[in-house]
């Protein structure tokens, strides 16, 4: 039986694609993180907790990438999956993979509460619990895991696209040029198994739309600097003006 | 607050009577606002010929920038409705 996932089959590329998206996640739920505290608006918590679970379940991911994952045979468990069957390697490899696939969820799913301003716990709780029937659906069926982050992603840009509209801003461009890429990339995942390339592309195009995502941190540092110069500048005019009376 | 930040920013300081009508206030609500800035050391009170004026200080235009950077990022993931 061929390996689902391994270092063999690009050379660790997938891994380094990993731990960049990771750092961007990163950077994102960190700043969030941030201005919850300047701001106590509890939006950025949750907004900063999704991607900071995304950012976790790259880690995951990279384990699953160093380590070999061989495919289990549905006829031969009879659906139901043993740890006799599986090697150490095996277990590392098959736990991670819940993982990442159970922070990525709930990561994205997080990003979805904000987005469409559900405050309702109930409603909140009965997602989660899809979610969750969704990973587990998905150890047997793994294209249901990124058939349902694609749903997700899809709710999530028809927002970014009104966002879009109404500011037309190159930052609301870049965010929904960012996610727009990233499910293309989980389409592109659905079709792994059986077309191993698919899962190449898709890792790339992955790599893209979180570079968006990190041009869009950049941009926002950079225009600081920029108003910082200009502001500092009026400033001091101001001060030797006043000076000068 | 922000308004009566921003037309700091945008001018050399200003008079009270510029600043109520920029922030839309009546001249005793402005008052608590004034007070909170100059106590939190945004604004600085400034006399000139028996005038008073009001400038930004150094900590207020940070503050203003920082305000600037979080709006944008709320903007570009439409987290915005407090702005």
């Amino acid at each position: 039986m061929p390996p689902l996932l391994s270092i063999g089959d690009f050379y660790g590329i997938d891994s380094i694609i990993e731990i960049m998206t990771f750092l961007v996640s990163f950077i994102v739920a960190y700043y969030s993180n941030k201005v919850y505290k300047i701001m106590k608006d509890p939006k950025y918590r949750l907004f900063s907790f999704g991607f900071l679970m995304i950012a976790i379940s790259f880690l995951f991911k990279i384990i699953v990438n160093l380590t070999i994952l061989h495919r289990i045979q549905i006829q031969e468990t009879n659906f139901i999956i043993t740890l006799a069957h599986l090697r150490n390697i095996d277990l590392i490899s098959f736990f991670s993979n819940v993982l990442y696939k159970m922070f990525s969820l709930i990561g994205f799913l997080f990003l979805f509460f904000v987005e469409t301003r559900t405050k309702s716990k109930e409603k909140m709780f009965l997602f989660l619990y899809l979610g969750i029937l969704t990973i587990f659906l998905s150890i047997y069926f793994d294209f249901i895991f990124h058939l349902t982050l694609v749903i997700i992603l899809f709710i999530l840009i028809t927002h970014f696209y009104e966002n879009y509209n109404e500011f037309k801003s190159s930052n609301t461009f870049t965010v929904l040029a960012g996610f727009a890429i990233i499910l293309i990339s989980q389409i592109f995942f659905i079709f792994e198994a059986t077309h191993p390339l698919s899962y190449l592309i898709g890792e790339l195009l992955m790599l893209v739309g979180f570079c968006f995502l990190l041009v869009n941190q950049i941009k926002i540092k950079n225009e600081q600097k920029k108003n910082q110069a200009r502001s500092s500048e009026r400033h001091l005019g101001n001060i030797k003006k006043r000076q000068g009376r | 607050m922000k308004d009566i930040l921003e037309t700091l920013r945008k001018g050399r300081g200003a008079k009270i009577t510029h600043l109520i009508y920029q922030a839309n206030l009546s001249n005793n609500s402005i008052k608590p606002y004034i007070d909170n800035l100059i106590k939190n050391g945004l604004i600085k009170e400034v006399h000139e010929k028996d005038k008073r004026f009001f400038v930004l200080s150094e900590k207020g235009m940070e503050f203003l920038q920082e305000f600037d950077k979080i709006k944008t990022f709320s903007e570009s993931y439409g987290l915005n409705e407090f702005f």
